[in-house]
């Protein structure tokens, strides 16, 4: 069957590089182990190529992969035993311009202590701004699954964040 | 919390988590990544088809070799049979004419 639409690597490259980077970074907080993983999800989409259906398809497709990537590479960080959100919390490696809000830095470094599929949730519905539904439908999960995980995962945050950022809740 | 605050916190925490732009040189990297992949797949297609056209060239060496020797062997076979039946036509031909002295010096003692 013809397809109107056919993927070009470079301008998918282009569009996606920072979706898939951030998804990464924030999934292992490591931006050298991100860019690898990065570069790795683009290079595999590079040899399914053909199996890419449409601009949603491949948007699809590099967040799950990514997703997975991640979960992958922190399980074997966690094999060999390495903490990984060393470079999150303590703001190493990021340039002036990328570099959050006070706040904004503080609430990352407390997302990055939360379960790993809590922060996945998280990560998907806060930086990506998909629904439960587009959630579970990328991580292959149960739909009531990725909801438990939502609710405990901003519960939970909420709760560091009472404890570690008095300042917001009282200006809140 | 107050649900409102509830909803800035939301919204704080989606702000936080904005997308960061790859590192510098992402893309220039990955696509050397790319074309060295591709170089080695196209090495290793090379290498491959390189190691089996010399089994092919191998295989055929080795059962012409072999057809040959068999080849060899039979004519040799047949050889050596020809020279068999020679010798038997010989062996024959001097057992008849045995027989035909004895037949002859049989008669010469009746008579």
């Amino acid at each position: 069957m013809a397809r109107d639409w056919q993927p070009e690597f470079e301008p998918l490259v282009d569009e996606h590089q920072s979706m898939v980077f951030s998804l990464a970074m924030r999934m292992t907080g490591d931006r050298g182990l991100a860019e690898e993983i990065a570069q790795d999800v683009f290079l595999e989409l590079d040899r399914h190529m053909n199996k890419i259906e449409s601009p949603q398809h491949a948007c699809f497709w590099l967040r799950r992969v990514t997703m997975s990537r991640s979960a992958d590479a922190l399980r074997r960080r966690r094999v060999r035993g390495v903490d990984l959100w060393v470079e999150i919390e303590e703001d190493h490696g990021v340039r002036p311009e990328e570099r959050s809000s006070p706040l904004g830095a503080r609430l990352e470094g407390l997302l990055a202590t939360l379960p790993e599929p809590q922060r996945a949730a998280l990560v998907l519905r806060y930086q990506e701004d998909l629904s439960p539904e587009e959630i579970a439908a990328t991580l292959d999960a149960p739909l009531a699954t990725v909801k438990s995980h939502l609710q405990r995962g901003l519960k939970l945050l909420r709760a560091k964040a009472a404890c570690h950022l008095r300042e917001y809740i009282r200006g809140a | 919390m107050e649900p409102e605050s509830i909803d800035d916190f939301e919204n704080e925490l989606r702000q936080s988590l904005e997308r960061r732009p790859a590192p510098p040189g992402f893309k220039r990297r990955l696509i050397e990544r790319r074309s060295g992949r591709r170089t080695q797949q196209q090495r290793g297609h090379a290498v491959l088809w390189q190691r089996l056209a010399a089994s092919v060239a191998l295989a055929c060496v080795l059962g012409g070799g072999l057809a040959w020797r068999h080849q060899q062997e039979q004519r040799q076979g047949e050889a050596a049979r020809q020279q068999v039946l020679t010798a038997l036509r010989v062996t024959s031909h001097a057992l008849n004419k045995v027989n035909e002295r004895l037949t002859s010096h049989g008669r010469a003692d009746q008579e």
